[in-house]
């Protein structure tokens, strides 16, 4: 609750306005069904038709003003909540983009959707018609009461006699209503859960013909929803029709007791109509009652979840005041690097003790078999991840000494799984670039396009390199994918380049192709190749062999091989594998 | 909707008599105040109220039957909808599942459906009636008395002008709301996805400029839309009030006239606030029938993919036996990239017959077509044969089991994993099967088979999920077994396990197995090599081996190096 405050009082003015127009349209809107009164007493005696009309133009200049100053404070308060729904939205995401990759390992996006998303529309469901509810209500009940209690106090009581049952029926209906709604959710996320694991399973399910059994098991489950939605529905169909007898109750009191009141000349015609009114005016907001208790306790369920994810604290951040390295060579170095993916606490560790020096301006590839350690190897230089024990070193600054910013424009990792978004190939590939897809960031895209070998495939492409990518556009194929990933990162020239295993959805031939035409680029930075071919490392200045995230062989091509170990091992079978690919 | 229809009548024909009881109290009122309050009649009261209670009591029973009854109506149509719906996938072919993200496959089936529920429940139903409603209030007051009535409605043309204006700029930005919304929503999913790029190009600025951007223009759209609500909310409401001035005006000089009593004005009071309610409430509803409308259309349009080909006369040949013929099978999951082309083999009746291959060279390919979970574009397959096109789905399936590398286990019981919910598999078959394979000991560990296994399976093994997947496919007698081998290792003594089942499961049947053990190509009848689409050797072991072409390359590529790593495991064990 306590963040809340903090934006509250960031609109203060604005919103204590808001509610100021709302107590005073409010305030105006009390006065109509009293001039009401005025009106009718004044006809009932005939007093003229002077009299009646300054009671009239009263009503309808309150009404003009009421509307003018109730529009204002409708906007103004659910404005507020608008705003404030955009500042958290904007504050978590920003929060959560602060937050490592370890932690997007650990959580299902559509959870963090649900909060970006739900949670903080509950959040503003809450401060927009939430608290105008909150307001307004006892403002009502004030103004109604000392009214009515003025013109007639027992008929006050007696006409307001239904209202401690209303009450009571309408906090008992609001609890079944809130228990038999999480009902429903639940069984809608049973539903949900059925399908998806169907439609996952689709292969199980039409490979052992139990289409018809999963129909019957679906139906079963949408039975049992339909009936926890029909019980909901008996509880919500109830509230409508009972404040309506509410409403009715009131008016038959008023005619029957307040009926002999009048005839025993206590009260008039007027006051009755007063009467009418006023209980007119009191029953939507009771019957708002059971629904605000409602939006308060998903506004705070809400706000609790938002919390718990603003409390998970950024494990990777930039060290205040921290300088980046000028000039930068590019030496990057291992010194007793232990890892382990976290979250995985107690699992084995995938680097353990690794010392390794890359020269600055050489190039090195890492080789081992699956699950060797190699991507985690050069994860730790952009720190994707921190190492656990050890320190992982640029140009023999520790990277935890310098600004993450700074690191990632100069380490450029292309990670093994491509991804890109969903817009036109050159966005992606200026990506990293400043000034997106300005006239500057052309000449590099269209050289990073040419380098990473996908000029040809562009002629095939509905609009070049503004064909929409991804989701919403053109399904490119794993190496197109793979290739623009490249790009985008060549695009940005790093100083130290990290390819993890980047090429190996390309054929061999093009993958050949493209390190041919990269050689130029390679040698003007410190290029790491985790590769899997074993003819892409061949020509590498140095070759480390990872097993079981170790450093077991370090050499070159032809030392390695002498020497008849792991390297040559692999070595062997990917020779084969070369020759079955000429087959 | 269709079987619904005498229940819908009926939620129908309820409003206009909800409508009555609740249009009869004013009126009783009126009445109340002319004929007995202002004549000093404080007895006839009595029996005036006890009908007032009458009519109110009509309104309630009137008017929660009708909610109700409309409610019966909307769900019971939704969940034949949703049935509807999820049969209607169950039928589509399994390229549609390809190309198709599940997820949102499941907010067709959920939460769209859900949409059209509120349609009902707050939406276009209530705008019918709300109609009907005020028709309904013009009529009464027009009968009760005209000439007041004509000028308490005499704001209703401008009235009807200003909520027409409101539904137009309704109409685009409750438009543009849902088109933020759901910008806003596809930039979160691709920025949690791609959280990697942002981080590693160190975008996260920009990103966030971005994103602040589409959360802007959500919030304009939003403030706009409040704006609309608001006056329209507060329009309504000083029309209402300023009507009600009017007609106490008309009412005024009538009554001097003698032309009206005062409780009609009184009545006519009530009766203007009545009218107004529905079109205060209009907004709100008119945003739910846009989205419900927009939800129906994505509906229909899921309904509208046409179902996997089923052939018109299915065949079912009585003679189990096994056989299985590839002949000239080209096949692409997308046009023209060929995954396999014009294989051919056959397989005879209780044959072991291993596939062997490097990595997409087209093998699991193979196994997905022989239980037509694709269609081949040219060639055909022959099971028992007859052309599984023309075989009857469900029989052909049933005749082949197939246990793939990824074993997939549905959330609930251990029971139902194995028997998939077939009832023609007794529990003492299910619990026989798990027995055979060796999964019984495990099951009992786990708490029986009625013991839950969790979503994908992730309380079990992967050993485990493979005998559970071995005991599936057993309890399922199948006259041929496809089997993906598993790669990944398990612990020797699973492993031991997981052999024994594999030789108890194959015995007796027809057995095609992409194989990654050595033991399973060694022990094979026959072995098909699959190359970069095509069939290129076959033979034993033995032969292929001597042959020295692409088989004997594989084999000392793939399975050489595993046999050795098992060797030095071994031995240091």
């Amino acid at each position: 609750m306590s963040r809340l405050w903090g934006y509250l009082a960031h609109y203060r003015a604005r919103y204590l306005g808001g509610i100021l127009c709302l107590i005073g349209a409010t305030t105006l809107t009390m006065a109509v069904p009293w001039l009401y009164k005025r009106a009718v007493d004044q006809i009932t005696a005939g007093a003229g038709m002077a009299a009646l009309l300054r009671t009239l133009g009263l009503i309808a200049g309150i009404a003009a003003v009421q509307g003018v100053v109730r529009t204002f404070s409708r906007f103004v308060i659910f404005n507020v909540g608008r705003d404030i729904e955009y500042d958290l939205r904007n504050d978590l995401f920003a929060h959560l983009e602060r937050l490592p990759l370890a932690f997007y390992q650990q959580r299902q996006t559509g959870d963090l959707m649900s909060r970006l998303v739900n949670d903080v529309s509950a959040v503003r469901m809450l401060l927009g018609p939430g608290i105008l509810n909150f307001i307004n209500t006892p403002v009502y009940y004030v103004y109604g009461l000392a009214i009515m209690l003025s013109i007639d106090a027992r008929l006050t009581l007696a006409a307001l006699a239904i209202y401690p049952v209303a009450l009571g029926v309408v906090k008992r209906t609001s609890a079944l209503l809130m228990e038999r709604s999480v009902r429903v959710q639940e069984g809608l996320a049973d539903l949900s859960t059925r399908v998806q694991e169907n439609l996952s399973g689709m292969h199980v399910v039409k490979s052992y013909a139990a289409e018809e059994q999963e129909i019957a098991a679906f139906g079963r489950v949408n039975a049992r929803f339909q009936e926890q939605s029909l019980r909901l529905a008996r509880v919500r169909g109830f509230i409508g029709p009972v404040m309506n007898v509410v409403g009715g109750v009131g008016a038959l009191v008023v005619l029957w007791y307040g009926g002999r009141q009048v005839v025993a000349g206590r009260l008039s015609i007027g006051d009755l109509v007063a009467f009418i009114g006023y209980l007119h005016l009191l029953s939507w907001p009771t019957m708002a009652l059971g629904w605000m208790l409602s939006v308060l306790q998903r506004g705070r369920a809400a706000l609790g979840r938002l919390d718990e994810l603003f409390a998970v604290e950024p494990a990777i951040t930039s060290p205040p005041g921290a300088t980046g390295i000028m000039p930068l060579r590019g030496e990057v170095a291992f010194r007793g690097v232990d890892f382990r993916y976290p979250g995985l606490a107690g699992g084995s560790p995938v680097l353990a003790g690794v010392d390794l020096t890359i020269a600055a301006g050489s190039t090195v590839a890492i080789v081992g078999r699956t699950g060797a350690g190699k991507s985690a190897l050069v994860e730790l230089v952009p720190r994707l991840f921190d190492a656990e024990a050890g320190r992982v070193l640029l140009d023999g600054h520790d990277v935890r000494t310098l600004p993450l910013g700074w690191l990632r424009r100069h380490v450029g990792l292309v990670p093994q799984e491509p991804f890109l978004f969903s817009r036109s190939l050159r966005e992606n590939v200026a990506f990293a670039l400043d000034g997106g897809a300005d006239g500057r960031a052309a000449g590099r895209v269209e050289w990073a396009v040419g380098m990473a070998g996908l000029a040809s495939d562009l002629a095939d492409m509905p609009a070049g390199l503004e064909t929409l990518v991804g989701e919403r556009g053109v399904t490119l194929s794993g190496g197109q994918k793979q290739r623009a990933t490249l790009a985008r990162v060549l695009a940005a020239a790093p100083r130290v380049l990290l390819l993890d295993d980047a090429l190996s959805s390309v054929d061999a031939a093009t993958e050949r192709e493209i390190l041919e035409r990269l050689r130029g680029f390679f040698r003007e930075r410190t290029t790491v190749l985790v590769a899997h071919r074993i003819t892409t490392v061949k020509e590498a200045d140095l070759i480390v062999v990872l097993d079981e995230g170790r450093v077991v062989e370090v050499g070159d091509h032809e030392t390695l091989l002498a020497r008849g170990g792991t390297y040559a091992e692999l070595f062997r079978e990917q020779a084969l594998e070369v020759e079955l690919e000429a087959i | 909707m269709r079987p619904y229809r005498g229940v819908f009548w009926t939620a129908l024909l309820l409003s206009p008599i909800n409508q009555t009881f609740a249009l009869v109290q004013p009126y009783l009122l009126k009445v109340g105040i002319d004929r007995y309050i202002r004549r000093g009649d404080a007895g006839g009261l009595r029996g005036l109220g006890l009908v007032f209670a009458a009519a109110i009591v009509g309104e309630l029973v009137s008017s929660y039957g009708q909610q109700y009854l409309t409610m019966v109506v909307a769900q019971r149509s939704l969940g034949d909808l949703r049935g509807a719906l999820f049969a209607h996938l169950q039928r589509l072919p399994m390229r549609f599942f390809d190309t198709t993200p599940v997820g949102k496959l499941v907010s067709r089936v959920t939460t769209d459906v859900d949409v059209l529920n509120e349609m009902f429940a707050a939406g276009a139903m209530t705008i019918v009636l709300d109609g009907l409603k005020l028709a309904g209030i013009v009529g009464f007051m027009l009968w009760i008395n005209w000439r007041l009535a004509l000028v308490s409605l005499a704001l209703l043309p401008a009235m009807a002008v200003g909520v027409d204006y409101f539904r137009r700029a309704a109409r685009r930005t409750y438009r543009e709301i849902r088109e933020r919304v759901a910008r806003i929503n596809g930039y979160l999913q691709e920025a949690i996805s791609g959280i990697k790029v942002i981080a590693l190009s160190a975008r996260e600025d920009a990103a966030f400029v971005e994103f602040r951007r589409l959360n802007a223009d959500h919030r304009d759209a939003n403030h706009l839309s409040n704006k609309l609500e608001a006056t329209l909310f507060s329009l309504v409401e000083s029309v209402s009030t300023v009507s009600i001035a009017l007609m106490l005006w008309q009412g005024g000089r009538l009554r001097a006239r003698g032309l009206v009593e005062i409780g009609t004005v009184v009545a006519f009071i009530q009766y203007i606030q009545q009218f107004f309610v529905p079109i205060r409430d209009f907004s709100a509803k008119y945003a739910v029938v846009q989205s419900s409308m927009t939800a129906a259309e994505r509906i229909f349009a899921l309904l509208d993919v046409p179902a996997a080909p089923v052939p018109a006369r299915p065949r079912v040949p009585d003679a189990v036996r096994g056989a299985i013929a590839f002949e000239g099978v080209w096949f692409a999951y997308r046009d023209a990239e060929w995954v396999l082309r014009d294989v051919s083999f056959r397989i005879a009746p209780g044959e072991r017959v291993a596939i062997v291959g490097a990595t997409g060279s087209g093998k699991t390919t193979l196994v997905k077509l022989l239980g037509r979970l694709y269609d081949v574009q040219r060639g055909r397959i022959l099971v028992d044969g007859v052309d599984v096109r023309e075989w009857d789905p469900v029989a052909l399936r049933r005749r082949i089991a197939v246990v793939l590398q990824d074993v997939f286990l549905f959330s609930g019981p251990v029971a139902d994993n194995i028997h998939l919910g077939r009832t023609d598999i007794p529990p003492a078959a299910v619990a026989a099967a798990a027995r055979h394979v060796n999964a019984d000991g495990f099951i009992r560990r786990l708490g029986g088979y009625e013991a839950q296994v969790r979503e994908r399976g992730s309380n079990l093994s992967g050993g485990q999920r493979q005998l559970l997947a071995f005991a599936r496919a057993l309890a399922h007698d199948p006259a041929i077994l496809v089997l993906d081998e598993a790669t990944s290792s398990v612990d020797p003594e699973t492993e031991w396990l997981v052999q024994d089942a594999l030789t108890k499961l194959l015995a007796g049947r027809t057995a095609l197995v992409i194989a990654h053990r050595l033991s399973t190509i060694e022990g094979a009848d026959r072995i098909l090599v699959v190359h970069k689409g095509e069939l290129r050797e076959q033979g034993t072991h033995r032969e292929l081996l001597a042959r020295g072409g692409i088989y004997a390359r594989l084999y000392r590529m793939q399975y050489a190096p595993a046999a050795r790593a098992t060797a030095r495991a071994a031995g240091e064990g």
